[in-house]
């Protein structure tokens, strides 16, 4: 084994990556603002179902509703969160935050209101969660002008 | 088909931990590679060269992933990769 290890050194060679991550560069709040815009849509959805509940028409169907709705709030409300630190981790740079210093406090609160919405159904909550994600999204975009 | 059957690459990255480090050697033997599940291979994707483990193939290709999964992008990320693809299978490191 000794002697491949001293005439491999003799072949030309090129990295190859085993990278955790691609730097390619492609980056896009909308997908935050869709699971954002789904958060709200899921509890507006799970409170009317709740307003419109009755001995009568507690079925198996609306129960199964509920059940759906509570994991498509949740799983939009993890997404949401992922989404934002992925921009704020890979896309957001030192001079984005010169030029927006409260970026780094508006996306800790945004993703500590993903976990509120998950925790809730709270159609304020929610709604404060898609208008923070528009925030980010709009100095997202005012970054690439 | 390659020129040279033999190709020798530098690791770089932590996604094939423990078994390939960061700057460990391998050779990548290039020629009627037969493939099967488990096996190491060499592939390009959007011009680079990348190192994963074969952990299925399907109707839809060659689905790639690392060994740490938890620091690996590979085929959950970027879906299954094309025979074409393949550069070669790792038969030393």
């Amino acid at each position: 084994m000794k002697l491949i290890n001293f005439l491999i050194k003799f072949l030309p060679t090129k990295p190859i990556y085993a990278h955790c991550d691609i730097p390619c560069g492609i980056y896009d709040p909308h997908a935050a603002q869709l699971a954002a815009q789904t958060v709200l849509k899921m509890v507006q959805k799970i409170n009317e179902l709740d307003s419109s509940a009755s001995p009568q028409n507690d079925n198996l169907n609306n129960r199964n509703n509920f059940v759906r709705m509570v994991k498509v709030k949740e799983e939009h409300a993890e997404l949401c969160k992922r989404e934002v630190l992925i921009l704020w981790t890979d896309y957001f740079k030192a001079e984005h935050l010169e030029k927006f210093p409260d970026l780094h406090d508006l996306v800790w609160k945004t993703t500590k209101l993903c976990s509120d919405n998950k925790r809730a159904v709270d159609e304020v909550k929610a709604k404060e969660l898609v208008e923070a994600v528009d925030k980010i999204a709009d100095i997202f975009n005012q970054t690439k002008k | 088909m390659t020129h040279f059957p033999l190709k020798r690459f530098t690791v770089s990255g932590n996604s094939m931990l423990p078994i390939l480090k960061p700057g460990q050697d391998v050779l990548v033997w290039c020629w009627f590679v037969k493939l099967k599940v488990g096996d190491l291979v060499a592939f390009k994707k959007d011009g680079k060269g990348m190192i994963k483990r074969i952990e299925s193939f399907n109707g839809r290709g060659i689905f790639v992933s690392g060994d740490n999964e938890s620091g690996s992008t590979d085929s959950r990320t970027f879906g299954p990769i094309k025979k074409n693809q393949i550069i070669g299978k790792v038969i030393w490191y």
